[in-house]
C-alpha cells in the first residue's frame, strides 16, 4: 500500500452486530465510513476488516478512538476471570448479602444478583480502620503474607481488595497490594481505593470486583489492539472510549476497564453536545433510535449529564458500579419492536424485537410479526422503494397484510389505523423516556432542542417533540453514523472522588484544598499519559452536599477560589438554589453537610470541523407520495426530498419527507425546516393540529 | 371471548386502544415519579432506605388510580378509606385548591401514628377530580414514637404520639400557623419531620401537576373513562390468574408469639371460578399488645403476588377479591386499641395464606420465609466526642423459602418490604459512634430441603458510647412456629437478638428490654432462615457438596439432614457411603 500523506482521525466502534469505522480527513473535511460484521472470536479482526474496507491504513491515522463492548460482554456473559476477593474480618459476606432489597416487591421468584466471586474464594484479613481513618486493628505483615498465599492457592486469575473505610485511608490496601503482587506475579489486581474512593462498602466492593473480573481479558484485548496497530506502522495515539463520555489512554484502560463498560451509546451524546453548541442550541436532548431500543440523554450548556453510578444488568438484579456514566435512559422501543395484543386485548409495542433476523415483515426474510418499521412502511413514512437508497426494496404489501392479521382484525381496526396506533404507542413510550431525562431531573423539555439520530431517530423525532412541546428538532448529517463520529470529538476525561464527611460550616478548607490538590495531581499525570499538553488541561471541582438527615446529595460545582476563600456561604447558597430548582423546595436556614469531593480532569482534544456543505443543485422534491401523519383516515400528499440535493439555506415545509441513504426524516404539517450551513436539518416544530 | 370482543366489552365509546395504552403507561409513571422525588429529598432513613412510604393518586370515590411499587408493600391500596372518610366529613364541596390535609388517626388510618398521610385535592375547571397522596413514616410524631415507632413501649394511642385527624394544614393556600406550631412543639427532631412533610407536599404537587397535564392533553372524559377501563382490565387479569387455581376451600394456620400471649393466624381461602375470598375471621381478636391494625394488607399482598406480581397497581387489582375481617379482629381493631406494632403480623399472615394454597398451586408457592420485618438495628444517643445527637439504624432481613425449582434467596427483605435496603456499615459508622464488627450469613440457618431455604444474617454491633439500643428479637413472633418447610422440607432457623454488656461472659438473650446500655455493649442480631422445599434426601449431592465447600451448610448437617457423606477433608463426595446412608435414612423414615 502506498504511504499516505493524509492524517486521518479515526473512530472505531464495536457493536453487538456491526463494527463501524469513520475516518475524518481534516484537510478535505471528508468523512469515510466502513462497516463490517463484528467478529466475536477475535474482536480486533472486525476492526482490521473495517480498515481494509475503508482503504485507510492504520499507519495513516493520527488518532484512533476506540469504543468496544468487550467489557460489558464479559460481564453479561459471565466469562470473566476466576476472581478472589480480600476483605476486612467480619465482612466476608457483605458482597453476597448486598443491600438485601427486592425491587420486584410482589414477585416470589425474585432473584438477587449472583456474585462474581464465590464465598470460597473470599478471604478475610485482620485489620480495621474507623470512619475517620484511625487504625483500630493494625494489619500485620504476617497476616498480609498469609492471605496473599491463600489467594495464590485458590487459583485466582484476578484479585480484588476492598477493606472497610479504605476511602478514608488506603494504608492497609496499599500494604496488602504489595504483598499480593509479591506472592502472585501475573495476577490481575484491583484495590478499591484506586478504583473509587467513596464510602459504601457493598457498592465499592461490587465495582472493584467487576474491574478485577473483566480485567485480564479486557487488558489483553487492549494490548492486542496496541500490538496490531504497532505492527501496521501506526505511530499516532490510541485512545479508548469511556462510559463517562471521555476517552483515556490504553494504559489507563488496562488498569481501569470498568470505566469502559457503558461506552457504547455515549458517542452520539458527545456529538450532539458539539452540534448543539455549534448551531446555537446549547441545551439539547438526544434521541437515538435503532433496531431494538431508543436512548435519550440531556445536554445542558453544552455539558453532557453524568450519573455517579448505575447497575450492570439493571437495577433490580444487577451489579452496582459506582462509576460515572453518561446519564442515558433507554426504552425497548426500536424499529424492530414487535406489536402484540395481550390476553385482555390491550395493544402493546415491544420490548421484544424482531432484530435483524428475521427482522420486520417488510424485509421479506421470514418475519411474520408486525414491527414499528412495518407500521412506518404501511403509513408511507418509510419509502418501500427507496429504503437504503433503493438497495433493499421493502415488501409493503406483506407489511400491510401482517398488520391486518395480527393487529387490525383482532382490534377491529384497518391496517393503517393499526399502524398509526403502533407508531403512536412507540412514540409515547419514547416520550416517557425523554421525560425521564428532563422533567424527572427538573428540566423542562420545552427549553431544549431534540437531536434525532440513529437509523430511526429522524423518523420519530418530530412526533416526540410535538408530544412534549419541544420547539426544535435537529437532524445531523450522517444520522446513522453519528455515534461513531462523536467518538472523534470526545475529550480525555477522568473523574475522581473522595468521601469527606462533615457539616459544611465545620469544613476545614485547608484540608479540602489539599485533597483537591491530591486529586488534581493524579488527574494531571493521567492526562499527561494520554498525551494532553499543559494548556489543554482543565479541572472541575464539585462537592456532594445535602441537608443534614438526607441521604441523597446534590453535586454542586465549586471553584478553586471558593476553597481558597473558604467561602462556605456562597457554596451553601448555590446548594439551596440547586435544591429549589431540582425539587421545587428548599430550606434556607437548615444545616447542610458535605459528603464527597469530586474533581474531573479534562484534556481538550482538537475538535473536528465538518466542512460547509457544497451548494448542491437547486432543491426541489423529486416526487410526492401519500403519507399518513396525524390522521389515519386521510393521508397527506407529501413532497419527498432527497437530502443530498438540499442546499444550505434551503427551506422546506411540512408535511414532507426527506430521504437519505440510511435514514428518513418526517415533517408534519406546520413544521418548517431549514438547512444549516453545515448541512444539518433544523426543524421548527409546528403546533399539533 | 376473542380479545377484540373483550376489548369492545371493556372499552365502549370513543376511547381507542392507542390512547388507552398511552394513558396506561402515563399513570404509573406519575406515582413512580412522586416516589423518586420523595426519596431524594426526604430527611430520614425510614423513607430513603426503609422506603416506608407510598405515593398515589386516588379518585374522589377513594378508588386507587395508581400507586408506586417498590416501597413497603403493606401500604398496598390502603388510602381509599382516608379519602372516603374525608369526603364524608367535608363533603365533596368542602375542598379547595391549595388545601393540604394531614391524617394519621387510627380510627380510620389503622396503622401506627408515625405513618402520616399528607394529601391535596386536585381540581380541573373547578371540579374536584382526584387526590394526590403521600403516606410516609415520620421519624417522630411525639409520644414514644421515635425511630421505628413506639413498639412495645406504648400502652395507648396517646402514649404513641400526636393524633392528626383530617386536619387542614393549609386552607385554600393559607397556612394554619397555629396548627403548624402545635405539631412542631410536640415532636422531637421537628426539622427532620418538617423537612419530610415538605418533601411529601412537593411530591403531591408534582402528582397533581402531572395528572392535570394528562387531562389537558386528552380531555377529562377520556382520562376518566380510561381509568375505569384500567380497573376492569386489571380485574380481568387477576380473574384469569385465579381461574387457573382449582376451585375449593383451602385452610391453613400458624402462630405468632407475642408478649400479650400470642396470636392465632387462621386463614380460609375460597376459590370459586375467578372469584377468591380470603377470610381472616379465625385470626385472634384485638389485644393489649399493640399488634393491632385496620388493614387488608395481608390478604392484598398475597393476592397480588398470586395474580399479577409485576403489573402496576390500581383499584382493579383487588375488585375480584373479597376479604373478610370482622370488627374487633386484630386486623380490624376498634379505636382506641393502640397500633404501635401494627405491621408485625403481616409477613406471617401472607405466608399463611400462601400455605393454604400450597397444595392447590404447588408450583407457585414457596416454603415460608423468615416471616418478620427483619431485625431492626437501632442505636441512638449523644456523641460527646462530636457533641452531636445521632441515630444509627438498619434493617437486617432473613432467608426466603425454597421453591419447587430453586433454593430460597439468602438475606432478602420480607414480602412486605420490597425495595427496602439495609444501611451500609460505612454509613452507620460515619453517622454515629458505633462499630459493626460483623455482617455475615448464618450457616445452617436455611431449612434443609431438596431446595434449601435461604440463609439468615448475623450482624454484630458494638456501641462506643452510652446510648439507646434496640435489642428486640426481630423474630416477628415466629419462634414456636418457625419458618416452615413444604413438601417434606425442614423449617428454617429462628431469629434471635443477643446482648453482651461490659462484664458479661458471653452473649445472652436480654432479660428485659431496657432501652439504655453502657458503652462497649455488643448486640448480635440474627435473622431467620427460610424453610426448605422437598425432602432434603432428594437434594442433588453435588449441590450439598457445594453448599459445604462454600460454608453455607456444615458437614454435620450434610450428613444428618441431607444424608450426604463427604471425604474427611470435605472436598469430595463419598458416593457409596452417601447412597448407603440415604437408603438407611429412607427406611427409618418409612418405619416411622
Amino acid at each position: 500500500m502506498p504511504a499516505s500523506t493524509t492524517v486521518f482521525q479515526v473512530g472505531v466502534d464495536i457493536g453487538g452486530t456491526f463494527t463501524d469505522l469513520v475516518a475524518f480527513d481534516p484537510d478535505s473535511g471528508k468523512v469515510l465510513e466502513a462497516k463490517s460484521l463484528t467478529t466475536p472470536d477475535d474482536l480486533s479482526q472486525g476492526v482490521w476488516n473495517c480498515f481494509a474496507r475503508s482503504a485507510v491504513a492504520p499507519g495513516a491515522a493520527e488518532h484512533i478512538v476506540h469504543g468496544s463492548t468487550i467489557a460489558i460482554n464479559i460481564a453479561i456473559e459471565q466469562k470473566g476471570a476466576a476472581t478472589a476477593l480480600v476483605v476486612t474480618r467480619g465482612t466476608r459476606d457483605v458482597y453476597k448479602i448486598g443491600r438485601q432489597n427486592r425491587p420486584e416487591a410482589y414477585n416470589f421468584s425474585f432473584a438477587r444478583p449472583v456474585p462474581l466471586v464465590p464465598r470460597s474464594r473470599t478471604f478475610e484479613v485482620d485489620e480495621r480502620l474507623s470512619a475517620t481513618g484511625e487504625r483500630l486493628i493494625e494489619l500485620s505483615p504476617e497476616d498480609a503474607i498469609a492471605v496473599a498465599r491463600a489467594v495464590r492457592d485458590s487459583g485466582a486469575e484476578a484479585v480484588a481488595v476492598c477493606l472497610l473505610h479504605s476511602w478514608a485511608d488506603p494504608v492497609h490496601e496499599v500494604e496488602l497490594g504489595k504483598r499480593l503482587r509479591a506472592a502472585l506475579s501475573g495476577t490481575y489486581l484491583s484495590l478499591s481505593h484506586e478504583i473509587v474512593r467513596e464510602y459504601r462498602e457493598y457498592e465499592r466492593t461490587s465495582t472493584t470486583v467487576m474491574n478485577a473480573y473483566i480485567g485480564p481479558k479486557t487488558s489483553a484485548y487492549v494490548g492486542r489492539i496496541q500490538e496490531r496497530l504497532e505492527a501496521d506502522d501506526f505511530n499516532g495515539r490510541l485512545l479508548i472510549m469511556q462510559s463517562n463520555g471521555g476517552v483515556m489512554a490504553p494504559e489507563t484502560a488496562r488498569k481501569l476497564p470498568v470505566a469502559m463498560m457503558e461506552s457504547g451509546p455515549v458517542g452520539g451524546v458527545i456529538a450532539a453536545a458539539d452540534l448543539g453548541t455549534r448551531l446555537g442550541f446549547a441545551d439539547v436532548i438526544t434521541f437515538d433510535m435503532g433496531g431494538t431500543t431508543a436512548k435519550t440523554s440531556l445536554v445542558r450548556d453544552g455539558d453532557i449529564s453524568i450519573a455517579q453510578g448505575y447497575h450492570i444488568g439493571g437495577y433490580a438484579s444487577g451489579h452496582p458500579v459506582m462509576f460515572p456514566v453518561v446519564d442515558i435512559v433507554e426504552v425497548g422501543a426500536g424499529g424492530g419492536s414487535i406489536a402484540w395484543i395481550d390476553d385482555v386485548g390491550a395493544l402493546k409495542v415491544g420490548p421484544r424485537s424482531a432484530g435483524s433476523d428475521p427482522g420486520p415483515i417488510c424485509y421479506g426474510r421470514g418475519g411474520t410479526r408486525p414491527t414499528v418499521t412495518d407500521a412506518n412502511v404501511v403509513l408511507g413514512r418509510i419509502g418501500a422503494e427507496s429504503f437504503l437508497g433503493g438497495e433493499m426494496p421493502l415488501d409493503a404489501g406483506a407489511a400491510r397484510r401482517g398488520m391486518e392479521a395480527a393487529v387490525g382484525e383482532p382490534l377491529d381496526m384497518s391496517p393503517v389505523e393499526a399502524a398509526h396506533g403502533i407508531v403512536r404507542i412507540a412514540a409515547a413510550r419514547m416520550s416517557l423516556a425523554v421525560r425521564g431525562v428532563s422533567v424527572q431531573r427538573g428540566y423542562d423539555p420545552r427549553d431544549f432542542a431534540l437531536v434525532g439520530m440513529g437509523g430511526a431517530g429522524p423518523l420519530h423525532a418530530v412526533e416526540i417533540a410535538r408530544d412534549l412541546g419541544i420547539p426544535s428538532v435537529i437532524v445531523p448529517n450522517l444520522p446513522a453514523h453519528f455515534s461513531a463520529l462523536g467518538m472523534l470529538m470526545a475529550d480525555v476525561r477522568h473523574d475522581y472522588v473522595r468521601t469527606h464527611y462533615c457539616p459544611l460550616p465545620e469544613a476545614d478548607y485547608a484540608q479540602i484544598g489539599s485533597i483537591y490538590a491530591e486529586l488534581l495531581a493524579t488527574g494531571r499525570d493521567t492526562l499527561a499519559d494520554a498525551g494532553i499538553g499543559e494548556t489543554a488541561r482543565d479541572y472541575r471541582r464539585s462537592m456532594d452536599l445535602r441537608y443534614v438527615g438526607q441521604e441523597f446529595w446534590l453535586q454542586v460545582p465549586v471553584t478553586e477560589e471558593d476553597i481558597r476563600m473558604a467561602d462556605g456561604d456562597s457554596i451553601h447558597r448555590r446548594f439551596t438554589q440547586l435544591h429549589e430548582h431540582r425539587f421545587g423546595h428548599a430550606a434556607q436556614d437548615e444545616p447542610i453537610e458535605l459528603v464527597n469531593l469530586r474533581l474531573t480532569a479534562i484534556g481538550a482534544r482538537p475538535g473536528i470541523e465538518l466542512p460547509k456543505t457544497e451548494g448542491a443543485s437547486r432543491h426541489g422534491a423529486a416526487n410526492t407520495r401519500l403519507v399518513f401523519l396525524e390522521d389515519p383516515l386521510n393521508p397527506a400528499d407529501c413532497p419527498v426530498y432527497q437530502r443530498p440535493a438540499l442546499a444550505p439555506g434551503a427551506r422546506i415545509e411540512g408535511p414532507c419527507v426527506v430521504e437519505e441513504y440510511a435514514s428518513t426524516t418526517v415533517l408534519f404539517g406546520g413544521d418548517v425546516a431549514s438547512i444549516a450551513a453545515t448541512g444539518e436539518i433544523v426543524i421548527e416544530v409546528g403546533e399539533p393540529t | 371471548m376473542s380479545p377484540s370482543a373483550v376489548r369492545r366489552a371493556q372499552h365502549p365509546g370513543s376511547l381507542d386502544p392507542v390512547t388507552l395504552e398511552v394513558i396506561r403507561n402515563a399513570l404509573p409513571a406519575i406515582s413512580d415519579e412522586m416516589s423518586v422525588d420523595l426519596q431524594r429529598t426526604s430527611y430520614n432513613m425510614m423513607i430513603y432506605e426503609v422506603r416506608d412510604y407510598c405515593t398515589a393518586l386516588l379518585d374522589t370515590d377513594g378508588k386507587l388510580i395508581s400507586q408506586n411499587i417498590g416501597g413497603v408493600s403493606h401500604f398496598v391500596a390502603d388510602l381509599g378509606v382516608i379519602v372516603r372518610d374525608a369526603v364524608e366529613r367535608y363533603g365533596r364541596d368542602g375542598f379547595a385548591t391549595g388545601d393540604v390535609l394531614l391524617h394519621n388517626h387510627q380510627a380510620v388510618a389503622g396503622q401506627h401514628l408515625n405513618n402520616v398521610v399528607v394529601y391535596t385535592p386536585m381540581f380541573h375547571a373547578g371540579e374536584l377530580l382526584a387526590f394526590a397522596m403521600v403516606r410516609a413514616h415520620w421519624v417522630d410524631v411525639g409520644g414514644l414514637s421515635t425511630g421505628f415507632g413506639a413498639g412495645w413501649r406504648a400502652y395507648d394511642p396517646w402514649s404513641e404520639g400526636l393524633q392528626l385527624d383530617q386536619l387542614k394544614l393549609y386552607e385554600a393556600g393559607v397556612l394554619d400557623e397555629k396548627l403548624l406550631r402545635v405539631i412542631r412543639d410536640n415532636i422531637r427532631f421537628p426539622d427532620n419531620a418538617m423537612g419530610d412533610m415538605r418533601s411529601q407536599l412537593a411530591a403531591c404537587r408534582l402528582g397533581e401537576r402531572r395528572f392535570r397535564e394528562l387531562i389537558d392533553r386528552y380531555g377529562r372524559d377520556i382520562v376518566l373513562e380510561a381509568i375505569q377501563a384500567f380497573y376492569s382490565e386489571t380485574e380481568a387479569r387477576c380473574r384469569a390468574a385465579v381461574a387457573e387455581i382449582p376451585d375449593g376451600v383451602y385452610r391453613a394456620e400458624s402462630y405468632i408469639d407475642w408478649r400479650d400471649g400470642g396470636y392465632d393466624i387462621k386463614v380460609e381461602v375460597t376459590v370459586a371460578g375467578s372469584d377468591m375470598t380470603i377470610d381472616l375471621s379465625g385470626c385472634s381478636p384485638q389485644r393489649e399488645g399493640g399488634a393491632n391494625s385496620r388493614t387488608y394488607a395481608g390478604a392484598y399482598i398475597a393476592y397480588k403476588a398470586i395474580t399479577t406480581p409485576l403489573e402496576p397497581l390500581n383499584e382493579g387489582a383487588f375488585s375480584a377479591l373479597e376479604v373478610i375481617i370482622p370488627e374487633g379482629n386484630m386486623m380490624m381493631a376498634r379505636y382506641p386499641a393502640y397500633m404501635s406494632s401494627w405491621s408485625m403480623p403481616l409477613p406471617t399472615v401472607v405466608d399463611t395464606i400462601l400455605l393454604a394454597l400450597a397444595d392447590a398451586i404447588p408450583h407457585r408457592v414457596p416454603a415460608a420465609h423468615s416471616g418478620s420485618l427483619g431485625a431492626a438495628l437501632s442505636f441512638s444517643g449523644h456523641d460527646p466526642g462530636r457533641d452531636r445527637n445521632f441515630v444509627v439504624m438498619s434493617i437486617e432481613s432473613g432467608g426466603w423459602g425454597g421453591r419447587r425449582d430453586a433454593d430460597g434467596q439468602d438475606a432478602s427483605m420480607s414480602v412486605c418490604q420490597g425495595d427496602v435496603r439495609n444501611a451500609p456499615i460505612e454509613n452507620m459508622e460515619l453517622k454515629g459512634p458505633v462499630l459493626v464488627e460483623e455482617r455475615a450469613l448464618r450457616p445452617d440457618s436455611g431449612g434443609a430441603g431438596r431446595f434449601r431455604g435461604g440463609l439468615g444474617v448475623q450482624t454484630r454491633l458494638r456501641s462506643l458510647v452510652h446510648g439507646r439500643l434496640n435489642v428486640a428479637s426481630g423474630a416477628g413472633g415466629r419462634v414456636s412456629c418457625p419458618p416452615w418447610g413444604l413438601a417434606g422440607g425442614k423449617p428454617g432457623e429462628i431469629a434471635a437478638t443477643l446482648v453482651r454488656a461490659p462484664g458479661d461472659d458471653d452473649f445472652h438473650a436480654p432479660a428485659e428490654p431496657k432501652p439504655a446500655w453502657p458503652a462497649d455493649t455488643r448486640v448480635l442480631y440474627m435473622t431467620a432462615g427460610g424453610g426448605g422445599w422437598g425432602n432434603p434426601r432428594d437434594r442433588d449431592p453435588e449441590r450439598v457438596l457445594r453448599d459445604v465447600s462454600e460454608g453455607y451448610v456444615s458437614a454435620e448437617s450434610a450428613r444428618d439432614d441431607y444424608g450426604v457423606v463427604l471425604s474427611p477433608d470435605g472436598k469430595t463426595l463419598d458416593i457409596d457411603a452417601t447412597a448407603a446412608l440415604r437408603e438407611r435414612l429412607r427406611k427409618t423414615e418409612a418405619r416411622q
